[in-house]
């Protein structure tokens, strides 16, 4: 129990350097990792509308494409926060009671919640725009969103373990990540896609996250084909993994 | 205390492995100063690391009782990015001790001036030594694990430095890792060499002298 309170107080005063360090201390800095993204949100909003692309009947344009792009990079960006934690701060590795794993809580931790707040403001910003706000299930909107960083949490330590072992690994994000911003349901719900081609789509634990998302949060939005076990299996198995992977990088890990 | 059983721990080369601790057993008697000499690759700083926990070794077991600190030196483990002051927050928070205090003992100890402020990347290696050194004094340690003492700064400082640790004599130790034989004679009542991976105690450091200086 002790040993749990150091190790929470360690990831909390990592937490705060990490603010530090990525926001400075310039007021704006944190405001632009919450702008940033929503942006990017708003520019794909930009460009649906020019299209004439609608979003699934009941649902505001922003809000469906939120539910889409901010939970995949709450997904996306966790796990690249975490897998790169240890070459970022390795230096803290000095401290006894610092290990790899305090590291990498502390950078998805934030990530994680950087994401959350995003993901708060774009939707407090379509219910202003629609006049309206009900939430169907805020639990499981939580819950997909859990999963959505759990997700990027295990993948992100799994690649964090193995980059100690051949620092090629990091590069392999990009390429590993970037298809499957087309392949999670970002952009559609996963019951409009033809079903062959759905059978495949839900291999990818992500595309049950963000449907769970939608679920929660649209009254009316019905998924008939997600499991939220299917991704809490995937955590569970890259968690493992992970871990397993950080008991042999903290024997491998030299200090300089 | 402490304690190291069977500790072993060596580092691939192109030349093939160097072991620098083979399968040491040694006892560090409580509230006794004890320096370790060794030359210049010796394993020093390996086995301060082992000892702080900050390294894992390859077998064996170190056994520690009492609050012991990072490997004190150089300033490994400061960020550059961040001022000395913020260092000191963030080593303060990471020991779980009150932030204030740290930071207040630290700057009045290290006397580093307006450049408490500034980056630790801006730093020369003995003011970085200077922030790590009093930033130790400022969290209580039962055991402090000292690297190379001699670097830290000129004269003055030194003698500051010993005079911190002549004051908690009672409540705390240090173990010293050096080359210098001038540096352990200052701090420590006994002695250890460290040499071709073991480690061998002497309680009077003349004695130690020898072995060390007998190639």
């Amino acid at each position: 129990m002790k040993g749990l309170l150091i190790q929470l107080q360690v990831v909390y005063a990592i937490l705060l350097r990490e603010v530090k360090t990525r926001f400075g201390d310039h007021q704006w800095g944190y405001a632009w990792a919450l702008i940033e993204p929503s942006l990017w949100v708003l520019t794909f909003v930009g460009i649906y509308h020019v299209m004439g692309r609608m979003a699934p009947p009941g649902m505001s344009m922003i809000a469906f494409l939120a539910t889409g792009i901010v939970i995949f990079q709450l997904f996306r960006n966790t796990s690249a926060q975490a897998m790169a934690a240890i070459t970022a701060n390795r230096g803290l590795l000095f401290y006894p009671q610092v290990r790899p794993l305090d590291l990498v809580m502390a950078r998805a931790v934030l990530e994680g919640a950087t994401q959350v707040v995003v993901f708060a403001m774009l939707m407090g910003a379509a219910a202003l725009i629609e006049g309206s706000l009900r939430v169907d299930s805020v639990l499981t909107t939580l819950l997909g969103m859990l999963l959505a960083g759990g997700l990027g949490l295990g993948f992100g330590l799994v690649l964090c373990g193995l980059n100690t072992l051949s620092p090629t690994v990091e590069r392999l994000h990009g390429p590993l990540v970037r298809p499957l911003f087309w392949l999670s349901a970002v952009f559609y719900p996963i019951d409009s896609v033809p079903t062959a081609l759905r059978n495949i789509l839900l291999y990818n634990p992500i595309v049950h996250a963000i449907e769970l998302v939608r679920d929660g949060w649209f009254p009316g939005y019905q998924t008939r084909h997600i499991d939220p076990w299917y991704p809490a299996g995937w955590i569970l198995v890259l968690l493992f993994f992970g871990l397993s992977l950080e008991r042999v990088a903290r024997r491998r890990l030299q200090l300089s | 205390m402490i304690e190291l059983h069977q500790l072993t721990k060596a580092y691939p080369t192109r030349q093939g492995l160097n072991v620098v601790l083979d399968a040491v057993d040694f006892v560090f008697p409580a509230r006794t100063n004890v320096g370790v000499l060794g030359q210049n690759g010796a394993g020093k700083s390996t086995l301060l690391r082992l000892i702080a926990g900050a390294e894992q070794p390859d077998s064996g077991e170190v056994v520690r009782k009492g609050q012991i600190s990072w490997p004190i030196g150089f300033g490994g483990g400061f960020n550059g990015s961040l001022t000395g002051e913020e260092n000191c927050r963030l080593v303060a928070r990471l020991y779980g001790v009150d932030v204030d205090d740290v930071v207040g003992f630290t700057m009045d100890f290290a006397e580093l001036g307006a450049y408490f402020h500034e980056p630790v990347k801006n730093y020369s290696s003995g003011m970085k030594a200077r922030l790590a050194f009093g930033l130790s004094m400022a969290i209580e340690f039962d055991i402090y694990l000292v690297d190379e003492v001699t670097a830290v700064g000129d004269f003055r400082f030194q003698e500051k430095c010993r005079r911190a640790f002549a004051a908690r004599r009672d409540r705390s130790s240090v173990i010293i890792v050096s080359h210098s034989l001038s540096t352990i004679r200052s701090y420590c009542e006994h002695c250890a060499v460290l040499k071709n991976g073991q480690l061998l105690y002497f309680d009077s450091i003349d004695d130690a002298q020898r072995v060390y200086e007998a190639a």
